[in-house]
C-alpha cells in the first residue's frame, strides 16, 4: 500500500443493531485512495455505498478497521475530532443539496467558515469567491428557495469548497436535477479535479459514474470491482 | 456576537412557525413574571409611602399601645387579651411623670359613626378621634381652617370637634363649616377647624374623620370597660429617643405596679419598629406573589422544553447540515440553551413590562407613590434568564447528539 495516499482504509466492517438482528452494511473493506483521483462508488440500494461515504466522510465512525486519512488515523476519533475534519478537510455535495432555506446564499456558502472560527470579513470575501467560482456571482443574495435545482447544487458546490478541503464527496449530486443540469454539474466536477481536487462520487447511475476515472463497485457490503474508467466523459 | 444575533433571529423564526403554541408558552411565562413582578412593585410601592409617612411623622416619635400594632399569626392573643387597659388615669398619671418638657399625648378611636349636618349626613364610616392638645404636634396631622385644640377644649370637655375633608365634602358642600354644628349620636359639636386633606394610605381615606377633645371621646364614644388610649410620646431628637422610651417603660411599669420579674404588660413601639412589622407584612405579599409567579414559571418551564424540543425536531436537517459542515457539539447546544433563552427574555419583559403597568396602577388607586423597582426588574430578568437555561438544555442536548448521517436524511 502507498504510503502518500489520502485515504487509506483497513477492514472496515459497518454494523447496525437493528433490534434482534445485525445488519452488516459494510464487510472488512479495504481500499486506498490517492490525491486528485476521480473515484465513483457504485451498487445498488442497500449496497453500503452511502455507509462507506459517511465513513470516508467522518460523518460516521466504523464498527471495527482502521481508516487512515492523510496518515492520520481517524476511525477511532471522538465526535469532537471528527466535526473538526468534517469542517477542515472534507466538503459534501448532496442529493438534496442540504442548503439552509431562510440563509442566502452568502450565508450558507460561509457556514463552515463560521465553525472554523474565520473573521466575518474574510468569511464573505472567500463565500463570494467561492460562489463566483461556480457561477453564481449573479445570486449572492437570493435565498436557496429563489434559486433552481442546479443553481442550489451550485451553492452546495462553493460551500463544499470554501475551506479548501483535501477531498470531495458528491453524493448522488444529479439525483433532483433534469439531464442537461446535472451534465453542467457534472462538468464542474470534472474542472475541480482538473485543478487538482480529489473528488469521490457516490451514485448507482452508469451515465454519472462515467465521468469517474475510477470505479469502485459495491454488492452486499462487499467490493465486487474496482477498475480504471478508459473510457471517461470529459476526456 | 453575529452568532447571537443569528441566535435570536432564530428564535423569533421558531416563534413564528410555531404561533400558537409559542404563544400559550410564552403566556405562562408572562403570567410567572407578572406575578413577580407584580407583587414586587407593588410591595416597594407600599415601602416607599409607608417609609414617606414614617419620615413625615419624625423618627422621634414612639408609642405605647396596650397590644402590639400589628400582629402576624396571633398565637399570643390571649396574653394581649388579658392586659389591663390604658385609660384615662393611667394616661394622666404617665403624662404627669414624664414632665412637661417633653411632648406627650394621648389618642382614641372609635370608627362607624354618621356625623349629620341638618339634613345632610355621612355615611356610617367615619372614625372619631379623641385627643388632646399635642396631637397636632406629634402626628402629621394639620388644621387648615381654625384652630386645632387647647388644653381648655380637654379640661373643660367642650364640645368643639375639627372634622376632616371627607366630612366637609359629605355635610358642608358649599358653605364654610366653621362655627357649624354636627351632630354625632345626636350630640351636637360646634365645629372649631378643619384638617388639611391628606388623601389615601393603602387605599384607605386619611380624610375622613372627626377629631374631639380626649375627655369628651372618653365620656360619650368609650366605655369605662373599654377605653384604651394610645400615648404618643416625641422625643425632642433622636439621641434621647432611647433614654426616653427607658423612661416611658419605667414610668409604665409604676403605675402598673408591676414587680422586677414580671414582663411588660404594654407595648412600646416607635416608627421604625412599626415600620419594620408592615415590612414583615409586606414581606409576606412579596413572598407569596414571588412563589406563586415561581409555580407559574413552572409550568412555562416545562412548556418551553416542550417546544424546544419540537423545534429541535423540525430542524433536524437544518442540524445535520450544521455538523455534516463542522459544527462541534457544544456549538449546537449553545445555540439552542441561547435561542430558549431569548424565547424566555422576551416572555420575562413582557412580563415585567405588564407587571410595572399592573403595579404602578394599583399603586395609584391604592394611593401609594408609583415607583419602577429595578431590583425587582432584575430579578425577573433574572429568573427568565435561568428559566430559558434550564429549560433549553435538555432539548439543546437532543440536538447535540444527534446522528448525523440520520439527520442529514430526516424528511
Amino acid at each position: 500500500m502507498d504510503n502518500n495516499a489520502l485515504i487509506k482504509i483497513d477492514k472496515i466492517t459497518k454494523v447496525y443493531n437493528m433490534g434482534m438482528t445485525e445488519v452488516y452494511a459494510l464487510r472488512e473493506i479495504t481500499m486506498d485512495v490517492k490525491r486528485n483521483e476521480y473515484l465513483a462508488i457504485m451498487g445498488p440500494s442497500g449496497s453500503g455505498k452511502t455507509t462507506l461515504m459517511s465513513i470516508l466522510g467522518c460523518l460516521d465512525s466504523p464498527t471495527s478497521g482502521q481508516y487512515f486519512l492523510e496518515n492520520e488515523e481517524v476511525g477511532s476519533m471522538n465526535d469532537n475530532q471528527l466535526a473538526e475534519i468534517r469542517n477542515k478537510r472534507v466538503g459534501f455535495v448532496f442529493q438534496t443539496f442540504n442548503l439552509m432555506p431562510r440563509a442566502n446564499c452568502i450565508k450558507n456558502v460561509e457556514l463552515p467558515l463560521i465553525y472554523a472560527g474565520v473573521p466575518q470579513e474574510e468569511r464573505i470575501e472567500r463565500a463570494i469567491k467561492a460562489l463566483e467560482s461556480v457561477g453564481l456571482g449573479d445570486r449572492m443574495h437570493h435565498k436557496p428557495p429563489e434559486l433552481s435545482g442546479g443553481q442550489r447544487q451550485r451553492v452546495a458546490i462553493a460551500r463544499a469548497l470554501i475551506n479548501n478541503p483535501s477531498l470531495i464527496f458528491a453524493d448522488e449530486p444529479t439525483g433532483n436535477l433534469d439531464t442537461k443540469t446535472g451534465e453542467e454539474i457534472m462538468h464542474l466536477f470534472y474542472e475541480l479535479w482538473k485543478n487538482g481536487n480529489t473528488i469521490i462520487l457516490v451514485t448507482h447511475e452508469e451515465d454519472i459514474a462515467r465521468h469517474a476515472r475510477r470505479i469502485i463497485k459495491l454488492r452486499d457490503g462487499l467490493i465486487i470491482d474496482d477498475y480504471i474508467n478508459q473510457n471517461p466523459i470529459y476526456a | 456576537m453575529e452568532r447571537l444575533l443569528d441566535t435570536i433571529r432564530q428564535a423569533f423564526d421558531s416563534i413564528r412557525s410555531q404561533k400558537l403554541r409559542a404563544f400559550f408558552t410564552l403566556l405562562s411565562i408572562v403570567i410567572g413574571v407578572f406575578a413577580i413582578m407584580f407583587a414586587g412593585s407593588l410591595v416597594t410601592s407600599i415601602d416607599t409611602t409607608v417609609q414617606g409617612q414614617i419620615d413625615a411623622l419624625g423618627e422621634n416619635t414612639f408609642f405605647i399601645f396596650r397590644i402590639p400594632n400589628i400582629m402576624l399569626g396571633g398565637g399570643d392573643w390571649h396574653k394581649y387579651a388579658r392586659r389591663p387597659l390604658i385609660n384615662q388615669k393611667v394616661y394622666n398619671s404617665f403624662r404627669d411623670k414624664m414632665g412637661s418638657n417633653v411632648l406627650v399625648t394621648g389618642m382614641a378611636k372609635s370608627a362607624g359613626y354618621v356625623v349629620k349636618h341638618n339634613i345632610l349626613a355621612t355615611d356610617p364610616d367615619v372614625t372619631l378621634v379623641g385627643t388632646d392638645e399635642n396631637y397636632f404636634l406629634t402626628s402629621n396631622y394639620d388644621v387648615q381652617d381654625g384652630r386645632a385644640l387647647t388644653k381648655t377644649d380637654i379640661e373643660y370637655k367642650k364640645d368643639v370637634a375639627i372634622i376632616g375633608n371627607d366630612v366637609i365634602v359629605k355635610i358642608f358642600p358649599r358653605e364654610n363649616p366653621i362655627g357649624k354644628t354636627i351632630k354625632i349620636n345626636n350630640r351636637p359639636y360646634t365645629v372649631i377647624g378643619t384638617l388639611k386633606p391628606k388623601g389615601a394610605l393603602l387605599g384607605q381615606s386619611q380624610d375622613n374623620l372627626v377629631i374631639l377633645p380626649l375627655s369628651q371621646f372618653l365620656t360619650y364614644f368609650a366605655s369605662d370597660w373599654w377605653s384604651d388610649i394610645t400615648i404618643i410620646v416625641r422625643a425632642p431628637d433622636k439621641i434621647s429617643l432611647s433614654y426616653l422610651i427607658d423612661e416611658a417603660v419605667g414610668s409604665m411599669r409604676i403605675i402598673r405596679n408591676l414587680e422586677p420579674w414580671e414582663e411588660n404588660d404594654f407595648e412600646i413601639e416607635t416608627n421604625q419598629s412599626l415600620a419594620d412589622q408592615f415590612g414583615s407584612l409586606t414581606g409576606f405579599l412579596s413572598y407569596f406573589g414571588f412563589f406563586s409567579g415561581l409555580i407559574a414559571l413552572l409550568a412555562a418551564g416545562v412548556g418551553i422544553t416542550n417546544i424546544m424540543l419540537i423545534t429541535v425536531k423540525e430542524r433536524t436537517r437544518e442540524i445535520g447540515i450544521r455538523k455534516a459542515v463542522g459544527a462541534k457539539k457544544r456549538w449546537i447546544v449553545s445555540h439552542f440553551i441561547f435561542e430558549t433563552i431569548t424565547l424566555t427574555m422576551i416572555g420575562g419583559s413582557v412580563g415585567i413590562f405588564f407587571g410595572i403597568l399592573a403595579g404602578g396602577l394599583l399603586g395609584i388607586l391604592a394611593g401609594t407613590s408609583f415607583v419602577l423597582s429595578i431590583k425587582w426588574i432584575i430579578i425577573s430578568l433574572s429568573i427568565s434568564l435561568v428559566l430559558g437555561l434550564i429549560s433549553g438544555v435538555f432539548p439543546a442536548y437532543r440536538a447535540a447528539s444527534l446522528d448525523p448521517v440520520e439527520a442529514l436524511r430526516y424528511e
